[in-house]
C-alpha cells in the first residue's frame, strides 16, 4: 500500500484507481499471504460485486460517502449479514449473521467494502490473538512475535497492507494493544459514542467498537463514519454527527499533555525510553507537558477482570446449545472457560458484596482519578502495553498474559476514549505511544496522534 | 390453623409493541415465529431498545391503582435474571427493580410493582419453541401475606383482575395473560411456593390443595419445608420443582445495555391526571354523588364502560331510577344475550329517554324493558321502538273505559270483592289488562279497580 488513506481516497475519487480495482489487489495480497498472516477468517464473496457498484456511483456522478471504494476488514464478533461471525470459536462456528450490526450499516452507507471478517482472540477473551479457534495470527511488524489481542486479525491485516481500514472492538485494550504492537494506528472511542447494535459482547459496560487505520487520517475517518448517536439503542451519549479528519493539523501549540511516573512503574524501560522520546517530540512540537499522579492505576486490572467475567457470564449465556449447535463451555478454549466459571462464581448471591461490588467501587475510583487528571490536562500519554510481545507459542502464565492489559485497562473503565500511535522500536519490534482523552476528547487525543505521525 | 398467603401475579400489559423491540405483540394471533427480530430472539449482538415507554407508564397506571406510591427521582435498575430455560432465547429475562411500593387493596398491602418481560412459549412434547410472546411487557405485582384463606385469595384475585381490567392497559386475563404463583404457609410451617398457576381458578385449587397436603403433613407430625412446587393444571395437585430449580440462585446483575429507568414526578403526575378511577374508588363516589345504594353502585362499576354509560345517563334522568334500571333490568338484558358493556351500541341519550318515559309512566316497567332489549339488538330512538313493537301507549281515557268494562262485566267478581274476598281483584286487572291488550300497568290497574269499587 504505502500510501496514506487520504490519498488513495483521492485516487479512487479521480477514477484512476477503481473500486474494484482496489479490492482486486487486496484479495491478490491477502491470497498470498493469509497462509501465513492468518489474519482474515473468513472472505466476503460479494466484495467485488460491492465494488462495481461503488464504481458505477462514482462514474454517474452519484454521492458516495466518505470510505469511497476502500477495503474494509471487520473482526469476528461483528455482524455482517451474510458472513459468519464466529468470535473465532466453535461455538458459533456456523452462525451466519442475520443482519447488519450498526456500524457496517454505517460502512456501507460511507462506500467502503467489506472484504471479509478478521481474526481474533476467542469471544475477545486474549491479548495475544494465539487463542482462535481458527488458528494463532501472526504479526506483520515482528515476524515471530505474537500481534497482540484480541483485535489480532484487525491489526496484522492492516500491517500487512491485506485492506485500507479495518474495525476492531476494545474492551479492555483490544484495539490498542495489537495496534502497540503491529505499529499500526487504533483507536478505541469514548463509551457509548459509536452503537455497540450487532457487536457480540464481552463486557458490555466496557465494549467499544472503532477503527485501526494505516494512519491517523484513515482512523479519524473511520470513527467519523461509525461514530453518533443510534436512537435504537439505550446506552449512548446524545452525540449526532462528530467531523476529525478535516481539523487534525491544527498544530500542538496550547495543548496540555500529561504524563505519569505511575506510567513507568509498570512499564519495561527499553519500552519506556520510546514513550519518553516521544513525549520530548510533542514538547518540541509546541505542547506543554504537565506531570500528573495516577496511583490507583494498578489496581484497574483486577476490578477488570471481575467486571469483564461476570458481564460475560451473562453475555454467554444465550449460547446454550440449543440454537447454535453447541454449548459455550463444552467447547471453548480455556481462557473463556476461565472467565466463564469466575463470572458464576463471583456473581452468586452470596459474593455479591465481595467481589463484584467493590470491583465496581474501584471502578469509580479510577474513573475520579482519571477525570481529575483530565481536567489539568487535554490528554494524557504513554505506553500501551507493559512489555514487549512475547514469541507466539511461548508459554507464558494467565497473571502474565493479564498483565498486557494493566496500561488500557483504566480508559475502559472510565469511558474515555484512548488512540495508539506508533512512536518508535526496540529490536525491530513496534512501540505505540497510548494518547488517552476526555469524554468526547477525540479530537484533541487525534491531532496529538497526528502531530506525532507528521514528525515522524 | 392459621394460614397466611401471599401472591405475586404476573399480568401482560396491552401494549402494541414488545418491551425492548419493535414486533408486534399479538403472538396468538400469527404462525409461530413470525413476530420475532434479532433483539427477541437474543440473536448474538442484538442490543436492546430502550424500553417501551407505553408499557411503563402503564406499570405506573396500574402501580397507582393498586394504591402503591411511585419511586419518583431514583435510579431503578433493570436487572439480568438468570435461568437456563428454551424458552428464555438470552439465557436471562429483564426485570425491573420496585417501580412503586407499599400500596393497599381491599385490605390486602401491596409489597411492590416491578416491570418484567415475557418469555417465549415452550412446548415439551414437540420440543418446540415459539418466540412470539418473547418480550411481551408484564407487570408483576406482590402482595404481604395477608390473605387467610383460598376463598380470600380468590376474592382478592377477581377483584385484582377486574381492576387491572379497568384500566384497560393489560390483556384480558382469558388466554393466559395472567399468571400467578402463591406463596402459603400454615402456622408451624415453611413456606411454600406455588408456581405455573394460570387462572384465578387455578390458584384457588392449587391453595385448597395446599393447605389439606400441609395440614395432613403437620398433623402426622412431619416437616413442611420452605420449597418451590409447580401447579398440574390437569390433575389439580402440586408436585415439587426439582431441587436445582429451588436452589437456583439467578445472579442478578444490572443489565448494562439499558440505563436504569428513572420516574420523575412530572410523568407521574400526568399519568395520573390520565388515569382511569379504581373501580372501588369510583363505587364510592357513585353512591356519595348520585344517593344510591351500594349494591348497585356495585354493579355499575364492574365494567368501566357500563359505569361510564351510567354517569353519562345519570346527567340526563332520575340517577336513582338510572340505578336500578343499571342494576336489574340492563344487567339482565346483557347477560341474557351475553353481552358486555363495552358491546352496548345504544347511546346515553337513547337510554336516558327510556328512562324518562318511564318516569313519566308514558310506558311501563315491562314495556320498557321490552324497549330495552330491541334497544340493544338495534340501537334507536324509544319512541320508534314503541311504535316498532306495536306499544302504542294507553290513553288515561281507553284506561278508564276498560276499567269501567271490567266492572261491569263482571258483576259476580265485583259482588266477591265487596264480600271481601281480595282475590277477586287480581281477576278483574286480568280482565282490564285484557281489554287493553296488556298495554296497561297493573299497578296503575289496581289502584283504579280499588278505587272505583269502594264507591
Amino acid at each position: 500500500m504505502g500510501r496514506g488513506t487520504l490519498e488513495k481516497l483521492a485516487t479512487i475519487r479521480r477514477g484512476e484507481l477503481s473500486a474494484v480495482e482496489n479490492v482486486q489487489r487486496a484479495l491478490e495480497r491477502i491470497g498470498k499471504q493469509n497462509k501465513k498472516i492468518n489474519a482474515f477468517i473468513e472472505l466476503n464473496p460479494k466484495a467485488l460485486a460491492e465494488a462495481d457498484a461503488i464504481d458505477r456511483m462514482l462514474k454517474q456522478g452519484e454521492h458516495v460517502g466518505k470510505l469511497a471504494g476502500l477495503t474494509i476488514g471487520v473482526k469476528s464478533n461483528i455482524n455482517v449479514e451474510g458472513l459468519r461471525a464466529t468470535c473465532a470459536s466453535r461455538t458459533l462456528e456456523n452462525y451466519v449473521s442475520t443482519y447488519d450490526a450498526e456500524v457496517v450499516k454505517r460502512i456501507r452507507a460511507g462506500g467502503g467494502v467489506i472484504i471479509g471478517m478478521n481474526n481474533m482472540d476467542e469471544f475477545a477473551c486474549g491479548s495475544s490473538g494465539e487463542t482462535s479457534a481458527f488458528g494463532p495470527t501472526a504479526n506483520p511488524a515482528a515476524p515471530g512475535r505474537i500481534p497482540g489481542g484480541s483485535s489480532s486479525g484487525p491489526a496484522a491485516a492492516i500491517a500487512a497492507g491485506f485492506c485500507d481500514l479495518c474495525i476492531g472492538s476494545d474492551t479492555g485494550g483490544s484495539i490498542r494493544n495489537p495496534a502497540s504492537h503491529c505499529g499500526v494506528v487504533g483507536v478505541k472511542p469514548t463509551y457509548g459514542l459509536v452503537p455497540r447494535q450487532g457487536l457480540i459482547d464481552l463486557g458490555m459496560s466496557l465494549d467499544q467498537i472503532g477503527p485501526i487505520a494505516h494512519d491517523v487520517s484513515g482512523a479519524a475517518l473511520m470513527l467519523e463514519t461509525i461514530a453518533g448517536k443510534n436512537p435504537n439503542e439505550c446506552v449512548m451519549l446524545n452525540v449526532e454527527k462528530v467531523t476529525y479528519a478535516d481539523k487534525l493539523d491544527d498544530g500542538l501549540k496550547g495543548m496540555r499533555i500529561g504524563v505519569s511516573p505511575n506510567f513507568a512503574e509498570l512499564t519495561d524501560p527499553a519500552l519506556m525510553r520510546v514513550v519518553d522520546g516521544a513525549v520530548e517530540k510533542l514538547r518540541d512540537l509546541g505542547a506543554e507537558i504537565i506531570e500528573v499522579e495516577l496511583p490507583n492505576i494498578e489496581k484497574a486490572l483486577s476490578a477488570y477482570y471481575l467486571i469483564v467475567s461476570v458481564e460475560f457470564f451473562s453475555a454467554t449465556r444465550k449460547f446454550d446449545g440449543r440454537k447454535y449447535g453447541r454449548r459455550i463451555e463444552e467447547v471453548c478454549g480455556e481462557e473463556v472457560l476461565r472467565r466463564i466459571l469466575r463470572g458464576k462464581y463471583i456473581s452468586q448471591k452470596e459474593y455479591r458484596g465481595k467481589y463484584y461490588q467493590r470491583a465496581l467501587q474501584v471502578r469509580t475510583l479510577i474513573k475520579q482519578e482519571l477525570m481529575a487528571a483530565l481536567q489539568r490536562t487535554d490528554v494524557i500519554v504513554g505506553p500501551t502495553v507493559p512489555k514487549l510481545p512475547h514469541r507466539i507459542g511461548e508459554k507464558i502464565s494467565v497473571s502474565a498474559m493479564y498483565a498486557y492489559d494493566y496500561l488500557t485497562i483504566p480508559a475502559n473503565l472510565a469511558g474515555i476514549c484512548g488512540g495508539v500511535i506508533k512512536a518508535g522500536e526496540v529490536n525491530g519490534i513496534p512501540v505505540g505511544l497510548q494518547v488517552q482523552g476526555k469524554v468526547l476528547g477525540e479530537l484533541e487525543m487525534l491531532r496529538v496522534m497526528w502531530a506525532l505521525e507528521a514528525a515522524a | 390453623m392459621k394460614v397466611k398467603i401471599g401472591l405475586e401475579v404476573h399480568q401482560q400489559m396491552a401494549t402494541e409493541r414488545k418491551m425492548y423491540c419493535d414486533c408486534p405483540t399479538n403472538y396468538q394471533d400469527v404462525p409461530p415465529n413470525t413476530n420475532v427480530c434479532p433483539i427477541c430472539t437474543g440473536m448474538p449482538g442484538s442490543k436492546p431498545l430502550p424500553p417501551n415507554e407505553r408499557a411503563v407508564e402503564a406499570a405506573i397506571e396500574i402501580a397507582l391503582m393498586v394504591g402503591c406510591k411511585v419511586l419518583t427521582c431514583q435510579t431503578i435498575y433493570i436487572q439480568r435474571k438468570h435461568y437456563d430455560y428454551p424458552d428464555l432465547p438470552s439465557g436471562y429475562q429483564r426485570t425491573s427493580l420496585p417501580i412503586a411500593k407499599n400500596g393497599k387493596l381491599y385490605g390486602v398491602r401491596i409489597r411492590e410493582v416491578h416491570l418484567e418481560e415475557d418469555p417465549g412459549q415452550y412446548d415439551p412434547t414437540a420440543g418446540t419453541v415459539d418466540y412470539n410472546r418473547s418480550g411481551v411487557p408484564l407487570v408483576e405485582i406482590v402482595t404481604e401475606p395477608d390473605m387467610k384463606s383460598p376463598e380470600e385469595a380468590r376474592k382478592f384475585l377477581r377483584t385484582l383482575t377486574r381492576l387491572l381490567e379497568y384500566t384497560g392497559k393489560v390483556r384480558p386475563e382469558a388466554g393466559g395473560a395472567m399468571r400467578t404463583d402463591v406463596n402459603i404457609s400454615l402456622e408451624g410451617g415453611g413456606r411454600v411456593e406455588v408456581k405455573n398457576i394460570n387462572s384465578v381458578k387455578g390458584a384457588y385449587r392449587a391453595l385448597k390443595y395446599e393447605i389439606i397436603r400441609q395440614r395432613e403433613r403437620l398433623r402426622r407430625g412431619g416437616a413442611v419445608v420452605r420449597e418451590t412446587r409447580a401447579y398440574l393444571e390437569s390433575q389439580m395437585v402440586t408436585v415439587p420443582m426439582r431441587a436445582k430449580e429451588t436452589e437456583e440462585d439467578y445472579r442478578y446483575i444490572p443489565d448494562p445495555d439499558i440505563f436504569p429507568l428513572i420516574l420523575d414526578k412530572v410523568r407521574v403526575d400526568a399519568v395520573k391526571a390520565k388515569m382511569v378511577e379504581a373501580p372501588h374508588l369510583r363505587e364510592a363516589r357513585l353512591v356519595k354523588q348520585y344517593r344510591i345504594p351500594k349494591a348497585s353502585a356495585n354493579v355499575i362499576v364492574s365494567e368501566r364502560e357500563l359505569a361510564d354509560l351510567y354517569e353519562a345517563v345519570a346527567r340526563e334522568v332520575d340517577p336513582k331510577l338510572a340505578a336500578t334500571w343499571f342494576r336489574t333490568k340492563l344487567k339482565k338484558v346483557l347477560n341474557y344475550m351475553k353481552l358486555s358493556a363495552a358491546d352496548i351500541k345504544f347511546t346515553p341519550t337513547q337510554l336516558a329517554s327510556l328512562l324518562g318515559m318511564v318516569k313519566r309512566k308514558r310506558v311501563t316497567p315491562e314495556q320498557g324493558e321490552l324497549v330495552l332489549r330491541e334497544m340493544v339488538k338495534e340501537p334507536a330512538d324509544p319512541e320508534k321502538l314503541l311504535l316498532r313493537l306495536g306499544l302504542i301507549p294507553l290513553k288515561k281515557s281507553e284506561l278508564l273505559a276498560a276499567v269501567a268494562g271490567a266492572i261491569k262485566e263482571n258483576p259476580n267478581a265485583v259482588k266477591d270483592y265487596r264480600a271481601g274476598r281480595k282475590e277477586a281483584l287480581n281477576f278483574l286487572a286480568g280482565k282490564v289488562m285484557k281489554l287493553t291488550r296488556g298495554r296497561a300497568d297493573p299497578r296503575e290497574v289496581s289502584k283504579l279497580l280499588r278505587l272505583k269499587l269502594k264507591k
